[in-house]
């Protein structure tokens, strides 16, 4: 391909990958640099960027300071798992009907999906919360699966919708008159062909059930044993100091599987997000 | 054994009206062509025979059976679609299984039906292979061989050469003859190109505007098109036409003005044309001959030369663009004029409403 940028427009655009880059991942450096502190150094003054007495105590420390701290994570995981799990089967059936099927308040369905996008969970949260009272659901898991889900099932049509429209209806008419059901044309055809599709949803659904859990977690729930990592993580703030260090050092270890995820299944992301967009 | 009715077919999407009344008679082992310009309903039409898409009015009958409310698979009816639409993520043999995985069939008969069906497309090597890794010409054996492993009654093809190279389609068609032949079933192909239809059909239904326009052998179309549509859809290069004014009507015999002033003769059934009356004049460009005298004078613009014959395209004198195809390698600078006759009795003549008038002189095939 022709090389159509000269050199000063080459420096620009690195200058503003550079500036970027730096805006969206310096916090995550500095948190970072944070957790290889001693405690001590966080509050000299004046700043000091680099020190020799980087360590890596507070990643063992930590486990001493909140020692419910690996409940905290595999909670985390439980809850985002199970939010995504939950999405994806009310997803799956409702998008294939969204992208093939035609039936009365199709698109003002699709409408109000999307209006309910635009609220927040916080703004629903003391509704929320008198609801899961009244069914006696606070202090559960449930209460922090169940309202995640729903508000990420909207999003989840949606995206999968559009992928599972590029798929060629042919490959259904010829299921059809082979003989085969719906449910098993949706199986064995179109499930199999939409995985690029599920997965862009899956993580998309996970990372914003991960994002979002410790508003719920806060709001509906105070047993110790049921907080995810985001709401465990405040148990660093003690009495007297706040272990700055540590919480740091738990809420790298804490996304790590998150980013694991992500450095795996980014080629069917992009793949995923770009479908469709030339012809094959 | 497979025979097919089709009653009265009507069908609309909304209101736009896309089939009118189609009635048909397939015979059992009859290769049927439904052939016409897009959007004349001949897609439509087979789907509904396929059972894809429900008629508004009217029945199909196979063998006998009225299976208008039926399941594809209870019709006996397999399908091979424009596409192929072969699954992407199965290898050839899972491909071609999947109708007999659908019905639950033992593993043993499965193996064994689906390398019949491949040893017949001659796709044996080719079994383990995913369709992206085939030509364009095994995905389509491949579709054939998911339609022939079931061993349905009727065969329906829509438009299944018409995403291959030109030379390819040559060959499949030639292939897809000779499948007929060897399956000896019934069997209703679908096809924009007329030169498909030509050469494979048993019979051919031409469609226009969701109407069946003539329905009949390939070479009953060509000598006796029941009107202009038909006349101009079948043969290549088409039909010209020439606006005339009938001068003198005999009984068996139709004397015509052209608007360039040259006369013409035809030995045509008159009854119900007189002196007068506006008429077209149809004459295929292959019935065209070089002659000083010909009635005939054309500018020609293009010359195509073929070898075996050579294609002249140009302008009658204000009757717009015409066609000759002339034996040979002739030799007509482009740019010049010619003079052409043709023979009385190779004419078509169509009244006011484009309806054929019957041709006494033309050949009558056995």
């Amino acid at each position: 391909m022709m090389d159509r940028y000269s050199l000063p427009h080459k420096v620009f655009l690195y200058f503003c990958v550079v500036l970027f880059l730096g805006f969206i991942l310096l916090p995550f450096f500095e948190m970072f640099m944070t957790s290889l502190r001693p405690l001590e150094h966080l509050f000299r003054s004046p700043y000091q960027f680099w020190s020799d007495d980087f360590s890596f105590k507070a990643y063992s420390q930590m486990w001493e300071t909140v020692p419910m701290l690996p409940r905290y994570i595999a909670n985390s995981m439980l809850i985002s798992i199970s939010v995504t799990a939950l999405a994806l089967a009310f997803v799956i059936p409702a998008a294939y009907a969204y992208a093939r099927f035609d039936f009365k308040g199709k698109s003002l369905s699709l409408g109000i999906f999307l209006a309910v996008n635009m609220f927040s969970g916080a703004v629903l949260l003391i509704p929320l919360y008198k609801l899961l009272r009244n069914y006696g659901l606070l202090n559960t898991y449930f209460a922090m699966i169940v309202p995640g889900a729903a508000f990420l099932v909207p999003m989840g049509i949606w995206l999968l919708k559009s992928y599972l429209e590029k798929i060629p209806r042919e490959l259904e008419d010829a299921a059809f008159m082979d003989g085969a059901s719906r449910l098993y044309t949706l199986r064995r055809v179109v499930l199999p062909l939409a995985v690029p599709g599920l997965i862009v949803v899956g993580v998309a659904v996970f990372l914003s059930a991960y994002a979002q859990q410790f508003l719920f977690a806060i709001t509906f729930n105070s047993v110790k044993e049921f907080m995810p990592l985001p709401a465990g993580i405040l148990e660093f703030i003690g009495y007297q100091s706040v272990k700055w260090n540590q919480m740091m050092a738990a809420s790298i270890v804490g996304i790590l599987p998150v980013l694991v995820i992500f450095l795996f299944l980014q080629r069917y992301l992009v793949a995923g997000l770009t479908a469709g967009a030339i012809k094959e | 054994m497979a025979t097919l009715q089709l009653q009265n077919i009507e069908k609309s999407f909304g209101p736009t009206t896309v089939l009118k009344d189609v009635n048909l008679s397939i015979e059992d082992k009859e290769f049927v062509v439904f052939v016409g310009p897009s959007g004349c309903g001949k897609t439509t039409l087979l789907r509904i025979v396929a059972g894809l898409e429900i008629a508004s009015e009217g029945s199909i009958i196979i063998d006998g059976k009225d299976v208008s409310d039926d399941h594809p698979i209870d019709r006996g009816i397999s399908m091979v679609f424009q596409s192929y639409a072969l699954y992407p993520h199965l290898s050839v043999f899972e491909n071609i299984a999947f109708p007999l995985r659908v019905a639950k069939r033992p593993e043993e008969e499965i193996k064994d039906r689906v390398n019949k069906a491949a040893a017949i497309l001659q796709l044996e090597e080719r079994l383990n292979h995913k369709p992206g890794q085939l030509s364009g010409g095994q995905r389509q054996r491949v579709a054939i061989g998911r339609s022939i492993v079931r061993n349905p009654k009727v065969f329906l093809f829509d438009e299944p050469l018409s995403n291959l190279d030109a030379a390819l389609r040559g060959d499949m068609r030639v292939e897809l003859s000779k499948l007929h032949k060897s399956l000896d079933t019934t069997m209703i192909y679908v096809t924009h190109d007329q030169v498909e239809a030509m050469t494979m059909a048993d019979r051919i239904v031409v469609l226009n505007g969701g109407v069946v326009e003539q329905c009949g052998t390939p070479m009953d179309l060509y000598l006796r098109p029941r009107n202009k549509f038909v006349a101009g859809f079948i043969g290549h290069p088409k039909m010209n036409f020439l606006p005339a004014i009938v001068s003198r009507v005999e009984d068996r015999m139709l004397h015509v003005k052209l608007a360039n002033g040259g006369v013409m003769s035809m030995p045509v059934a008159s009854e119900g044309v007189k002196a007068g009356d506006n008429v077209d004049i149809g004459i295929r460009p292959e019935h065209m001959q070089l002659d000083e005298n010909g009635p005939v004078s054309m500018h020609v613009e293009v010359l195509e030369r073929l070898g075996a014959h050579s294609i002249a395209y140009g302008k009658v004198e204000g009757d717009g663009a015409f066609c000759a195809s002339l034996p040979g390698m002739a030799e007509i600078p482009e740019g010049t004029t010619i003079k052409l006759s043709i023979k009385p009795e190779d004419a078509y003549v169509f009244d006011e409403r484009g309806v054929a008038l019957q041709r006494l002189g033309a050949l009558e095939l056995a």
